[in-house]
């Protein structure tokens, strides 16, 4: 089962500074993150340090996932949406055991992944809290490009994954990074390509169309408009 | 027994209002009740006080209809929990005699919250806190002999000392030297989080009340003590509100601010000794978990957040608890209060240069002469000593013992 919010009862552990307190049996130090893949040759801190950030890229893509099929007005949207929800709560499984098999720990949450979960809560913030000033037509265009980015982050990080796979010595760990790898990286590319079309679709389909003109139209019949989107 | 507000039937919002005799409540006797009882109602008027600011601030920040619609409805019901609760305050209480409820309720509800935390950092937070708001009671106390003629003990029902603690001339810091840094919200102790919370909340409350009932007053030194100790409580809500991890969205914290007002009227139920105001804790426990319920639909609806992924799986067995706590104050007594901050670090006065800001800033505020000195110095000209209630023998610290005997 995965975590996609890690807490104290699922075991996290963070790196203390100055400005972020960790209880001591909750820290996390470079040293610690050093024993993994002693073998390897690389700055191992480093890379515990972006795996986490990608996990959490991962688990906050989840998280948007379910609440923009949640609350989009369309069936076939809505169904994309679930898809590849499901598909990333998989990339989320796929990079936990990734790192718990180089000795790892999961529910680590580094620097860069509360870089990373900051950014990925404020643009699934922007998809409602200016959501009362926006027409349900581009209600659904701001979610979409809430897609588009966060699917534009993963590519460039399983891309950089790929690279670093290239990187490590011939042996299990390599294995299983370009496991990981081989089986995520095409879905990645196919949920970037189809938000990416999706919004010029969308776009060329409204500006096309004077029938889909915002303005002055009810909020049910644009609902309705919206529903038929790509029918 | 394990308590998960998550399984809780709640009442649902939509049935909480209640009517304008409901609110205006039959108010406790100021001398008969029970000390605790009176901090346990102003600690929950600060709780509801939060409540409501952090809703108005949340609804400033978006235009989604739905989600101001359903903080409205909450956060009119957070108001009406509020009078409900701070009408409890009899009219006979001065305003004086309210705020040596407040800095008991600051003495003895950090000194509990630093016992019970698990993270030392925060501990340390309240622990140098503590001091200061110890302090202020007593300057308070000789402010209430000084002008009214009677004994806080009367007040605090020798339940918590009075005597100095850090002294407030001394607690006057720069302002970049009240930041502190956070928990990380992941790694929390769900106990922590809520000590935190609470702790805010609570400071923030007296914070407010200062700057509002300062000027209730002809007498200048009480005017010029007010004003001086609500700027120390605007440090301790800049120290305070410091700790809270920003990382959290808005829809959390809602969350957050929700399951904690369950945590504490759980709380006070456990302890209350006046079964009308045992039945009001209880009424607005079952309240708190109807709006949990809404806050968490609205955290799942548009964030895809289940609540469960961010809440523990059951409360804190540990309610919080007001009770004396005078050996744990006169052990931080005796070991920090010669500590201070330099940023963000606690550090011993003496390591801190000369010309280190904290020097500059007291040389411009106290440059007029200082009221929280003043009223001791009028206080010991009047009576020929000050006010102290030491029930525990000698003030630990030599220096801060009393030249007379104390009174009690």
């Amino acid at each position: 089962m995965t975590t996609l919010f890690p807490t104290r009862s699922n075991g996290a552990t963070a790196k203390p500074s100055d400005v972020v307190y960790v209880e001591p049996q909750r820290q996390v130090t470079d040293d610690t993150l050093a024993a993994m893949l002693p073998e390897a040759g690389l700055n191992t801190p480093f890379i515990a340090d972006f795996l986490s950030a990608v996990l959490t890229h991962e688990r906050c893509g989840r998280h948007l996932y379910r609440a923009v099929a949640g609350r989009t007005n369309n069936p076939i949207l809505k169904r994309k949406y679930e898809q590849f929800g499901k598909e990333t709560e998989r990339h989320v499984e796929i990079l936990e055991k990734l790192i718990a098999d180089m000795g790892g720990n999961p529910s680590y949450v580094s620097p860069a992944a509360r870089g990373v979960e900051g950014m990925d809560t404020h643009l699934l913030e922007s998809t409602f809290l200016l959501g009362g000033s926006l027409d349900v037509m581009t209600q659904e265009m701001v979610m979409l490009d809430a897609v588009f980015v966060a699917e534009s982050v993963d590519d460039a990080n399983w891309t950089t994954l790929a690279k670093l796979a290239d990187n490590l010595p011939p042996g299990n760990v390599k294995t299983q990074f370009l496991g990981a790898v081989q089986e995520v990286t095409a879905q990645e590319v196919e949920h970037l390509s189809w938000a990416r079309d999706t919004k010029a679709m969308l776009v060329l389909l409204q500006a096309q169309s004077r029938a889909m003109t915002a303005i002055g139209a009810k909020a049910e019949e644009l609902v309705e408009k919206v529903r038929g989107w790509l029918a | 027994m394990a308590f998960d507000p998550l399984q809780q039937k709640g009442m649902a919002v939509e049935d909480q209002l209640r009517n304008w005799s409901e609110l205006n409540v039959e108010p406790y006797a100021k001398r008969d009740v029970d000390p605790f009882t009176r901090v346990r109602v102003i600690l929950m008027n600060g709780i509801e006080v939060e409540s409501i600011l952090f809703s108005h601030q949340f609804q400033r920040m978006t235009d989604n209809i739905e989600i101001k619609q359903k903080l409205a409805l909450s956060r009119r019901v957070e108001q009406q929990q509020q009078k409900v609760v701070n009408w409890l305050n009899p009219g006979d209480q001065t305003p004086l005699e309210t705020t040596i409820g407040y800095e008991q309720v600051a003495v003895d509800l950090t000194a509990w919250l630093a016992r019970n935390e698990p993270d030392p950092m925060l501990k340390q937070a309240l622990d140098f806190a503590l001091l200061e708001d110890f302090d202020h009671l007593y300057r308070y106390a000789n402010l209430y002999e000084l002008i009214g003629g009677r004994h806080a003990a009367e007040l605090t029902g020798h339940l918590t000392e009075v005597t100095p603690g850090r002294p407030t001339f001394l607690e006057h810091r720069h302002p970049y030297d009240d930041v502190r840094g956070h928990y990380e919200t992941h790694t929390v102790d769900p106990l922590s989080r809520l000590h935190v919370m609470t702790i805010v909340a609570a400071e923030q409350q007296t914070m407010n009340f200062y700057m509002n009932h300062g000027t209730d007053w002809m007498e200048p030194v009480a005017r010029g003590l007010y004003a001086e100790i609500a700027q120390i409580e605007e440090q301790h809500v800049t120290h305070y509100g410091s700790l809270l991890d920003p990382l959290d969205s808005w829809l959390k914290q809602l969350v957050f601010h929700e399951y904690n007002e369950i945590y504490l009227y759980w709380s006070m139920l456990q302890q209350e000794s006046d079964p009308r105001i045992k039945q009001i804790w209880e009424l607005h426990l079952d309240m708190e978990i109807g709006q949990l319920q809404v806050a968490g639909d609205l955290l799942r609806k548009y964030e895809g957040v289940e609540p469960a992924e961010i809440l523990p799986r059951e409360l804190p067995d540990t309610p919080v608890t007001f009770e004396p706590n005078k050996d744990y104050v006169r052990t931080v007594l005796a070991e920090q209060t010669d500590l201070r901050t330099d940023g963000v670090r606690y550090v011993p006065v003496q390591d801190l240069a000369a010309d280190h800001r904290y020097f500059a800033y007291q040389q411009t505020v106290n440059a007029g002469g200082v009221p929280s000195e003043q009223v001791i110095k009028e206080n010991r000209t009047k009576h020929g000593r000050e006010y102290r209630d030491e029930t525990e023998g000698p003030h630990p610290i030599v220096e801060l013992r009393d030249p007379e005997h104390g009174v009690g």
